[in-house]
């Protein structure tokens, strides 16, 4: 008797977790945002099986500036590389930079949050000025600053998990430009959930801080965490492409903002190469995107005041 | 006479606590002189309207004021040992092992993220070290005792009704077996079937465990169905303490007899209840002599000018003037 009561019990959560992922795909939103995603992981995760190894000045195949055809589908750039080939292999570059970003700006973010909101005053207020300062600093100027520093540190050459260091520069300033939004929504969640009469219980049994704060004050900040964590994603690529534009990507692995950069570089507008410029232009657009189409679709899902009554 | 303190030191042992709650620099008496012990496999009721002091009182023997209360006079024993109930840290090895609390509003003190075996196994692991499969199994056993199939632990507790939700609360209380358990409003919010069930476990578990009981109500058919003595609070002191058989059947002190006359009774056919009329005082204006005089229907002069003691009487206690001189009377007139 007492395993079918589990089984029932198993089985109405497997239900529970099938209803909140059938509404969420349910959503028009995610599933575009899904299908997507998708497409953009597909070409990221095989680049070379896709269109071969990356084409530099040297291997480049085609004739400078030709319009999409039937060999060059997107064209070809100023040297003569294949847009399309330099577009998938940008992929596996911006997604990365952006999702490496983003985890650190979630592992900052959540953990100044919770301590600012968890233990008030005085580390409240330092660590929120704390997050006003780096909330409001610019990553263009923190970019120019870091670089050469963490390029005489590391080195210009070798690589580390096969990128090169500079790429590590935009992924350490977009991670900690971006985490002041994190800090300040986990902060104001914190600040809730402490007054709850849990947290009062579990310190009564004997929970000491830190537990507290992991144990039961963390798992209830998933969804937020989440339905945000889509949205600094897309915040990331934005300024990942803003910053490579800015000539602060590596030229040597190219993703779509020094895409653009070179684009603009070649003076691809005034030829007329709109192939170049447009290319890269959407697949940022795109994928910026669907993050936020997913962010939104796993917000309203989660959050019973969003959810839409039929 | 040759006695051992310790063995013969009543369980818990409340000796003219007061407690002070600073609001903006300036103390406010929460609660003043409340004196009372408590024995093992006993059940204490705590009776009063919201601001008698009832909460605070129960409170303050777990150790569990907030930081703006002081204790400012007075003690707590706990077998004898007096218990540092106004700091937190060094009460910690005292709470859940001797003394634990049942929270009020279980689907707030409940983690809606954890299960709730994983939330009773949280004391075993913290307060006796215990290992992870240790606890488990001992929250299993703790969930069998107050009445939920073992099983059920993997549920979350949104899944779990009211009812339940308190059980688990009464399991977690259990989980480092304390001698006494301090019950704040464990009932309300539920209703009256489950409260009638709930009654009923805490007064098995006392009976089986040897528990002593201190429950906090408001409601005075709780107090009838499960304590074996009640001690109505008003404006933060006890006015009568007594068996409830004879609080009920022999109320002394007016307040009382006004509460009880204010519980519809069908047994004694149509009746209009008569409600106390005016309002409790609040912490800033306490009346002088004794705080009920102003609602109370027979009051005399002397009631204004002295507080009157929690004397013995009879049975119990009362802190009435009213009583102590028909009882002085009655002491002439035998004498006579």
């Amino acid at each position: 008797m007492t395993d079918s009561a589990t089984e029932v019990h198993g089985r109405r959560r497997l239900h529970a977790t099938r209803t909140f992922l059938l509404q969420f795909i349910e959503k028009r939103g995610a599933q575009l945002g899904l299908l997507a995603l998708a497409f953009f992981i597909v070409m990221a995760a095989m680049p070379n099986r896709l269109v071969g190894p990356l084409q530099t000045a040297i291997t480049a195949t085609g004739i400078p500036l030709v319009p999409p055809s039937r060999e060059q589908f997107l064209g070809t750039d100023e040297i003569g590389r294949d847009v399309l080939n330099l577009v998938v292999h940008g992929a596996r570059i911006s997604l990365t930079i952006a999702l490496i970003a983003t985890v650190i700006s979630l592992i900052v973010g959540t953990t100044v949050g919770i301590l600012a909101g968890y233990y008030r005053g005085r580390v409240d207020v330092w660590l929120m000025r704390l997050t006003d300062f780096f909330f409001i600093v610019p990553p263009f100027v923190l970019a120019l600053v870091i670089a050469p520093v963490f390029v005489e540190v590391v080195g210009r050459g070798g690589e580390i998990l096969g990128f090169r260091p500079s790429l590590f520069v935009i992924i350490l300033v977009i991670g900690l430009t971006s985490w002041g939004f994190v800090a300040r929504i986990v902060r104001s969640q914190t600040l809730s959930l402490r007054e709850r009469t849990f947290v009062d219980r579990a310190r009564v049994v004997g929970s000491n801080d830190l537990f507290i704060m992991v144990q039961h004050i963390l798992p209830n900040l998933v969804p937020q965490i989440a339905a945000n964590g889509a949205l600094v994603v897309a915040n990331a690529i934005y300024v990942e492409t803003a910053l490579s534009f800015l000539c602060l990507g590596d030229p040597l692995q190219p993703s779509w903002g020094t895409m653009l950069y070179l684009a603009q570089h070649a003076g691809a507008a005034s030829a007329g190469a709109w192939w170049y410029l447009g290319a890269p232009g959407a697949c940022v657009l795109i994928v910026s995107l669907s993050f936020v189409l997913i962010g939104n679709a796993l917000d309203d899902t989660a959050n019973p005041r969003r959810r839409v009554i039929p | 006479m040759i006695k051992s303190s310790e063995a013969l030191a009543p369980l818990l042992d409340v000796d003219s606590l007061s407690v002070d709650y600073i609001s903006k620099g300036v103390p406010l008496r929460a609660i003043e002189q409340v004196s009372f012990s408590l024995a093992a496999g006993e059940a204490v009721a705590l009776v009063g309207e919201s601001g008698s002091g009832k909460t605070t009182t129960a409170m303050s023997i777990a150790g569990l004021l907030p930081p703006t209360a002081k204790v400012s006079g007075g003690d707590v024993s706990y077998r004898g040992k007096r218990l540092p109930i106004d700091d937190d840290e060094a009460m910690r090895p005292h709470r859940w092992s001797e003394i634990s609390v049942v929270f009020q509003g279980a689907m707030n003190a409940l983690n809606p993220v954890h299960r709730v075996l994983k939330q009773i196994a949280e004391p075993c692991i913290l307060k006796l070290g215990m290992s992870q499969s240790e606890a488990t199994a001992r929250a299993r056993e703790l969930l069998e005792l107050v009445g939920i199939p073992a099983d059920r632990g993997s549920a979350f507790p949104h899944e779990l009704s009211g009812g339940m939700r308190q059980r688990v609360m009464i399991a977690m209380a259990l989980a480092c077996r304390p001698s006494i358990i301090v019950g704040d409003e464990p009932t309300t919010a539920l209703d009256v079937i489950t409260q009638a069930q709930i009654l009923k476990l805490l007064g098995k578990l006392r009976s089986e465990l040897n528990l002593g009981l201190i429950l906090i109500t408001h409601d005075l058919s709780v107090v009838a169905e499960s304590c074996d003595r009640a001690m109505i609070m008003y404006a933060g002191r006890i006015v009568e303490d007594g068996l409830v058989d004879d609080i009920f059947n022999e109320p002394k002190h007016p307040y009382t007899k006004l509460l009880i006359e204010s519980i519809p009774n069908p047994a004694k056919g149509k009746q209009i209840l008569r409600p106390i009329t005016g309002d409790p005082p609040t912490l800033h204006n306490r009346p002088s002599g004794c705080a009920f005089r102003s609602r109370c229907p027979s009051a005399i002069q002397v009631c204004a000018t002295e507080v009157p003691r929690l004397d013995l009487s009879v049975q119990g206690r009362v802190a009435c003037h009213l009583h102590r001189y028909s009882t002085q009377v009655q002491r002439v007139g035998s004498d006579a």
